[in-house]
């Protein structure tokens, strides 16, 4: 049944993108084991409060694993010690008595931070702008069932539609690359026949909109894999590196 | 007290739709981009009325609270989204799916509102599908169905577990596409504080971006509300922690009419409470219920593990009450049959608030890799939040609030009493009566936004010289210092409690007196205490740090203070409609048999609120319920 | 779009490059071990495939003038990219600990040699450099061609003389299995930097580059200990 332990966190404190940042200690005592990682947090925080301090800001919201907004860096891991596990999901039931909790932002040029664990992720909403769509306008689309998709077609795609966009695979990259989530978006549109029409602009526009974004670029590390809480795959990346080579109008493919 | 009236077009029901867009009015295209259109919200409804609005050429800004309009709470709906495609050979029609939506909203919607869903919704797979959301299929390459709570025919389209997020990525996608051309501009981590209204006319909006704290005005041509619902009243529903009242709640306090405030739905198949601490109650999809049986032992205070329990002792109870449609009756009656085995003394688990959903059964008749399959993030789910494995021990289910069908009062085209204020999905009360169908909120928010909207809103457009909405106008200024001075004194009471503890206090007692079933006598106490709390929240409220960058127990500290102040209304709302009706159910109205018992004669209307100043009672205006197409019965399951 | 240029600007273009340009190096390596292994048949085996190879000028000129560049391509697009990662985190995190080793995933593999690419790659740069001068550019048929026995064996003579020396033929090792580790993450990285396999058979494809690796790494190495070996015998045997 329910058990308490009792934990000491360090978290990373900074005021805003202007401040230096610092680690701070907290005890976070009589933490009930299930407790999800978020709402130990709440209870750090309303202590605090009580004491009138600032809580620690932290992005959240659907608090089931879907939204994306939440994570962390938990003891070095994004979202913490469990596979296909969002911070929000991430049960304390996972942690030991006395453990002491090291909890950062993610870190990336391309996520700068807004406050203390809370960053600023509109680059990957900037990548989508530049491709991430079918460009079908509301009432022009044709019957359902006009065009059958292959099963395995459209549940690989699904597997790669499955991203939240929270970052963590940003947040894993050695390199702070954000290849994972434009291949999966890539991969996502590109293997349904509705997304063939724009395949090459897409993939184009979007590795384009990345790279200005001052992400870095893929070693094949595959840490993005290991961290995704959605376990997308890095085979979406080969997919895309094929898709982006085969979308470039080499000197001897152009049309004169 | 007037009588509404939502201008319903003329003529049979099956044509007033197509008649209506026939001699509607239109915007000439050259003309479109000189109009401003603010959208607040960017889920369903939001993002797919920004986008296709964008589509036509009107010139769009789209609020949101959230980093990204990605991350709207439709994306949490797990199950699916209804549409009269007849795939399966069923015998499904428009009707039909128009008759189960009147009939499982209890008699309490507007049939040509509900007629024009059904209606649209084929559109909505088309779209969808062109956009690319991968619905599951079959081995065929041919869209698959499965069947969901309150119909006989499989007419729900599915993307695993996560058909809300397919769609709003979906809706998402087609928002970005015209931020990417420059169509549109999008407002994240903005939250509106107010509604301004010039000469009557919604001309803009107040709003405050999260980041600096700043409170900027915004003007506009017409203004469309997608906020969603406020089942976060009750502190702990399936809502996603930020989903609020408040600009609903604000734009009524400028004048819109709030309409059957007290129609909460209360999602029956949730992971039971388990701790003071709870932050939020997590769904488990309810289609689980096609192939999960649910029980309670039949003996009060059996405390067996559910395994030891023979089947000569599990009282399958819905199976028993309702052999027509078994664990697939609509969610209020599940809701509440679960409530009234609990409050027996026979609920299961450490706090006697669950029973089972058991998918033994099904996993033995159909293999536990089928079940995998339709299930088994659910289940993941499940044994990550419980510790439980659902393969071999039944879940624990409890009913949670998750959807609110009340809303601000729109007409047939959408806009509220208020010219140029429009709302769509779930902000507005249109389309789902007392109670809602499963698969049908995704149904309903992208007709709004995708093909109703679009439509309805050049009627109102074309007449209005484009452009006339100025902030200079001293009603934005107004607006925008009062915003910003309650903002102030929110930061300014230095009391002890935190946002959160007058949140859990307002949340328990509206769950107690105002939740699965409501009687006299409680409202009446709710009634008198919420003010109670609220006076207390404003004396005692304690947020630390500043107005001037990003502070989160600030924005906490204003949803609440709405939902305080909403929450008033929701209890009088519900004190007045001495009926039961699908999700509204007053223990004094009831059959013999227990079950709930419309009232027809006295109560077959829309109670539309207004308001009427700070201390002074609200005033209801009803829109009458004409039912000319289906007739009217009590709604039978059996 | 002017193509060829905005790929390889591109992150993926340049990796594209880096993987390209690796394949050829691999290849080369490949011959180069190969043409290694005539060791075993003796100094007539060995320097009369030297000779050989010496007989195909001009023509080589031309192959190692194109292996120098695909070689400082490699280098280039390599620094490129290098630096850009770095400047993509500013800031490091506090804890460091690798993904995949979490609780509930199989891990991914190569994380290890993955992340030595750019310190294997340089010692192999700093390897070559020593290799050109020890072997390449060196005359053969002078002293360090001379064995023990006080007779010239030519190049298969200076090998001996070279890796005779323990300290040569550790470092020597060393560097092979810096290609070897470098070569197991290449590999691999080459198939994925161009998309040539899906999900289901990179795991394989994973392995297989491990395996290559290791053996390429070993095969290197053995010339070495089998030139120790040979010492060590001839001293027990004397001349």
């Amino acid at each position: 049944m329910a058990k308490t332990i009792n934990l000491i966190l360090n978290v990373w404190r900074q005021k805003g993108a202007q401040d230096k940042g610092r680690f701070e200690v907290y005890k976070a005592d009589g933490i009930d084991t299930d407790m999800s990682f978020l709402e130990m947090l709440d209870v750090v925080n309303e202590r605090l409060m009580k004491e009138g301090k600032e809580p620690i800001a932290f992005d959240h919201d659907c608090r089931e694993g879907i939204c994306g907004a939440c994570g962390a860096v938990v003891n070095g891991r994004p979202h913490g010690p469990m596979a296909k596990t969002t911070l929000c999901q991430l049960h304390m039931r996972r942690f030991k008595d006395n453990d002491t909790v090291t909890i950062e932002p993610w870190r990336a040029r391309g996520f700068p931070i807004v406050k203390d664990l809370v960053v600023d992720r509109s680059a990957f909403d900037r990548i989508m702008a530049s491709g991430g769509f079918i460009s079908v306008k509301t009432g022009s689309a044709p019957e359902a069932n006009a065009v059958p998709v292959r099963r395995r077609d459209a549940e690989t795609a699904m597997d790669a539609a499955a991203c939240i966009g929270c970052g963590a695979c940003v947040a894993a990259c050695p390199n702070a690359s954000a290849m994972l989530f434009v291949g999966a978006k890539v991969s996502h549109f590109g293997l349904l026949p509705q997304g063939r029409v724009e395949a090459k602009e897409r993939v184009r526009g979007m590795v384009a909109r990345m790279d200005a974004e001052g992400f870095g670029n893929c070693s094949n590390h595959y840490e993005c894999e290991a961290a995704c809480p959605k376990g997308i795959s890095v085979s979406t990346i080969a997919r895309m590196n094929r898709e982006y080579l085969s979308s470039q109008e080499m000197i001897w493919t152009k049309e004169s | 007290m007037e009588t509404l009236n939502a201008k319903i077009p003329a003529g049979p029901l099956k044509d007033k739709w197509i008649s209506h867009k026939d001699k509607i009015k239109l915007v000439n295209p050259a003309n479109k981009r000189k109009y401003r259109v603010i959208v607040v919200g960017t889920g369903l409804a939001g993002a797919s009325a920004a986008a296709s609005l964008a589509e036509l050429g009107y010139n769009v800004e789209a609020f949101c609270f959230q980093d990204s309009p990605r991350r709207a709470h439709s994306i949490a709906a797990q199950g699916g989204i209804n549409a009269a495609k007849n795939y399966p050979n069923d015998g499904d029609s428009v009707y039909r799916l128009f008759y189960d939506t009147i009939k499982g909203g209890d008699f309490r919607s507007r049939e040509a509102n509900v007629y024009r869903l059904a209606e649209v919704s084929n559109g909505i797979i088309d779209q969808c599908v062109a956009q690319g959301v991968p619905f599951a299929r079959e081995y065929s390459g041919y869209l698959d169905n499965r069947s969901f709570g309150g119909a006989q025919v499989s007419r729900t389209f599915y993307a695993r577990g996560q058909t809300g997020q397919q769609l709003l990525l979906g809706a998402y996608s087609a928002l970005m596409k015209e931020a990417g051309k420059g169509t549109l501009k999008i407002h994240p981590r903005t939250e509106m504080l107010d509604l301004v209204v010039v000469d009557g006319k919604a001309t803009g909006i107040i709003a405050r971006c999260l980041l600096t704290g700043k409170t900027s005005a915004h003007a506009a041509d017409a203004v469309v509300l997608a906020t969603g619902g406020y089942a976060n009243v009750f502190y702990l529903s399936t809502n996603a922690k930020a989903s609020n009242v408040t600009a609903i709640w604000r734009a009524h306090k400028k004048g819109a009419f709030f309409a059957n405030p007290c129609y909460t739905q209360i999602h029956p198949t949730c992971i039971p409470v388990h701790g003071d601490y709870q932050s939020k109650l997590t769904l488990m999809s309810e289609s689980l219920r096609n192939d999960g049986r649910v029980w309670v032992p039949k003996n009060k205070g059996d405390s067996r593990p559910p395994s030891a329990v023979p089947e000569s002792d599990r009282d399958y109870f819905l199976e028993r009450k309702y052999p027509g449609f078994g664990n697939l009756v609509p969610r209020d009656l599940a809701s509440r049959n679960a409530k009234e085995q609990c409050d027996e003394g026979k609920g299961v688990g450490p706090t006697g608030q669950a029973v089972y959903l058991d998918l033994g059964e099904s996993i033995g008749r159909l293999g536990r890799d089928v079940i995998r399959e339709r299930y088994d993030n659910l289940f993941e789910m499940y044994e990550r939040i419980t510790g439980v494995d659902t393969y071999k021990e039944p879940m624990m289910i409890y009913p949670a609030p998750h959807y609110t069908m009340g809303g601000l009062w729109v007409d047939y085209n959408l806009m509220s009493n208020l010219p140029g204020l429009f709302v769509v999905g779930e902000a507005n009360f249109s389309d789902h009566g007392a109670n809602r169908l499963g698969a049908s909120a995704l149904m309903q928010g992208l007709a709004d936004g995708y093909f109703i909207l679009p439509y309805t809103i050049g009627d109102y457009l074309a007449i209005q010289p484009p452009g006339k909405a100025d902030t200079e106008h001293p009603a934005f200024a107004q607006a925008r210092e009062a915003a910003a001075r309650r903002t102030g004194d929110l930061l300014q009471i230095n009391g002890k409690r935190t946002p959160d503890e007058f949140h859990r206090e307002l949340g328990r007692l509206l769950w107690d007196k105002c939740g699965m079933s409501r009687r006299e006598d409680g409202l009446k106490e709710a009634l008198k205490k919420i003010p109670a709390v609220r006076e207390e929240f404003w004396k005692d409220l304690r947020v630390p740090g500043s107005g001037e960058e990003l502070n989160q127990a600030l924005e906490r500290a204003g949803r609440v203070a709405d939902f305080l102040e909403f929450a008033e209304l929701m209890v009088r709302d519900a004190l007045h409609r001495r009926e039961s009706c699908g999700g509204h159910f007053r223990e004094e109205s009831r059959t013999s048999e227990g079950e709930a018992l419309r009232d027809d004669e006295n109560f077959s209307y829309v109670a539309a609120w207004e308001f009427k100043g700070a201390g002074r009672d609200p005033v209801l205006h009803k829109e009458p319920l004409a039912f000319e197409e289906v007739h009217l019965a009590t709604r039978n399951y059996k | 779009m002017n193509g060829s240029s905005s790929h390889s600007r591109s992150s993926i273009g340049k990796k594209q490059l880096v993987a390209a340009t690796g394949l050829f190096l691999i290849l080369f390596v490949v011959a180069h071990l190969a043409g290694n292994l005539f060791i075993y048949g003796g100094p007539e085996a060995f320097n009369g495939y030297a000779k050989k190879l010496v007989g195909l000028r001009p023509g080589l000129y031309f192959l190692e003038a194109a292996l120098l560049v695909v070689f400082l391509i490699h280098l280039d697009a390599t620094a490129r990219l290098v630096l850009e990662n770095l400047r993509a985190r500013p800031t490091g995190y506090r804890q460091g600990a690798p993904a995949g080793d979490r609780q509930g995933h199989s891990a991914a593999g190569g994380s290890f040699a993955s992340r030595l690419m750019p310190w294997t790659g340089a010692v192999i740069v700093a390897f070559v450099i020593w290799h050109l001068l020890d072997f390449t550019f060196v005359d053969r048929d002078g002293p360090a061609g001379i064995l023990p026995d006080g007779r010239s064996y030519g190049l298969f003579g200076v090998v001996y003389n070279s890796l005779g020396n323990p300290v040569h033929c550790v470092l020597y090792i060393a560097a092979m299995l810096c290609v070897g580790t470098h070569l197991s993450h290449g590999i691999q990285s080459f198939i994925q930097t161009f998309g040539l396999v899906g999900e289901r058979r990179l795991p394989a494809v994973r392995r297989i580059s491990n395996a290559l690796g290791i053996a390429i790494a070993l095969a290197y190495s053995s010339i070495p200990i089998y030139v120790q070996l040979s010492f060590w015998v001839f001293s027990r045997r004397g001349v």
